[in-house]
């Protein structure tokens, strides 16, 4: 029943979460004030801890082990946006992204809580509190740095201009869009995408940035496909260091 | 000794100079970079909020957050709020020979009439809890006020006075902020079990 077009859904979804939350993690121990720094990892761990349910899920449905998924596929097995992959660069990257992305997610679970799919709607209100503290925060600090210095605008705004592109590539639609609509499994990456704009702007909009005008942006996509940027597999190099030294290892 | 002791009061260091000193009614000291906002706890529906330390933040929105992750991100909790330090009305502090209402004194101002929390505290090294609130023009009134309600028969070290309409809290609808995935453990640095891991690790060395 649906199984090929589930996974490929699950795959994108797991492997975003993994990929960010590895991204985010990054930062412990240099964010820009402690209690960000605490905030940002805390976030970090709730990423991963997602993606291993759905790991588990994929687990369930015949995939590998959520360990052997997460740190034994090459780059191109990869399903995540190109978005999540990109280097941290500055904090206002790093937080422009966090917000971009984590609109996207919020949205799509709190779409998720409807689907078919008994294990995904379960999940998805039992992490309605993680996300909801996610958007929460990524807002606060958008709010707050996007109408603060000529400093934090300009940087919040190159970044935005920078970050546009890849955060269409979310939206890039699976071969499978059609039958995993029609199953009521989830409501497609077009309507996701329509959500997220809707946000986004409401946000941007309470700030003194500018939303890039998405009808001249073209989106990077190719994600989904396993096609990535060169920043992705030195990412999964340093993530599975010590699971390829010894795959029995605990830590 | 009486200069030592100064200069380690004036000391930068905030578990120092958080101590609380003795004197009038007086709004708490702020601390130094961003300004700092105090945040308070409820671990569990009907119990007091507990103040449980400060983070600093531009703004109380942003305090609000931030105290989320820093204060409740391991322990239960069901609600906080935060509120700008210097909006803490502090009483004299004792040493436990008499209880701080007894250092309220009756000649305060009084003003229209506004809603104040009132905390205290019950011993040396504890934290202040909250409990409950009166109507008065003044921190101090709200002090004097308090005594009656309570502080009866208590021993109470140091008392807290905040404007409620100061105060930040948690909607109804923000709520399910801590309704989250149960299994945290890996947040407890307990968890890892590193020094068995070592433990373990030298033995196999040995062999």
């Amino acid at each position: 029943m649906h199984t090929e077009a589930l996974k490929e859904l699950l795959y994108k979804i797991a492997d975003d979460l993994l990929i960010i939350g590895h991204r985010n993690s990054e930062w412990t121990g240099l964010g820009p004030l402690l209690e960000e720094d605490i905030a940002f990892s805390s976030m970090a761990q709730d990423k991963i801890g997602q993606s291993y349910v759905v790991f588990q899920m994929l687990n369930n449905l015949g995939e590998q082990a959520p360990d052997t998924v997460a740190f034994t596929r090459n780059a191109n097995q990869f399903h995540n946006c190109q978005l999540v992959e990109l280097p941290n660069q500055e904090y206002d990257f790093s937080l422009i992204r966090h917000f971009l992305f984590d609109t996207a997610d919020a949205l799509r679970w709190e779409m998720l809580s409807h689907s078919t799919y008994e294990p995904l709607a379960q999940l998805a209100k039992k992490i309605k509190g993680e996300l909801r503290y996610h958007t929460m925060h990524a807002n606060t600090w958008v709010k707050q740095l996007g109408s603060a210095t000529e400093e934090s605008i300009s940087r919040l705004q190159n970044s935005l201009n920078v970050a546009m592109p890849y955060a269409l590539g979310i939206f890039e639609e699976s071969p499978f869009e059609d039958e995993i609509i029609s199953a009521g499994i989830f409501a497609g990456e077009q309507e996701l995408k329509n959500r997220w704009l809707k946000k986004v702007e409401e946000v941007i909009n309470q700030t003194q940035l500018n939303l890039p005008d998405l009808k001249i942006i073209t989106p990077l996509v190719g994600g989904r496909v396993g096609k990535h940027t060169e920043h992705l597999q030195p990412l999964l190099d340093e993530m599975s260091e010590v699971f390829r030294i010894d795959p029995t290892a605990e830590w | 000794m009486q200069l030592q002791l100064f200069s380690i009061l004036k000391s930068l260091d905030p578990r120092i100079t958080r101590l609380p000193q003795v004197g009038e009614v007086k709004p708490k000291q702020p601390l130094d970079q961003l300004g700092t906002f105090e945040v308070f706890v409820q671990a569990k529906e009907g119990k007091p909020f507990q103040h449980e330390g400060c983070v600093h933040a531009p703004t109380l929105e942003m305090a609000y957050v931030l105290a989320k992750e820093t204060f409740t991100r391991r322990f239960t909790c069901t609600s906080i709020y935060v509120v700008d330090t210097r909006d803490v009305f502090v009483s004299p502090t004792t040493e436990g020979n008499q209880s701080a209402y007894e250092l309220i004194s009756s000649n305060f101002q009084t003003g229209s009439k506004e809603t104040y929390e009132i905390y205290q505290l019950a011993k040396r090294g504890k934290q202040h809890v909250n409990v409950g609130s009166v109507e008065a023009g003044s921190p101090k009134e709200a002090m004097w006020l308090a005594k009656d309600l309570f502080g009866a028969g208590k021993m109470v070290y140091n008392i807290w006075a905040i404007k409620k309409n100061k105060i930040r809290y948690t909607t109804t609808e923000e709520k399910d902020l801590w309704n989250t995935l149960p299994e945290k453990k890996f947040r407890d640095a307990s968890d890892y079990k590193g020094g068995d891991k070592l433990k373990e690790f030298l033995e196999r060395q040995k062999i």
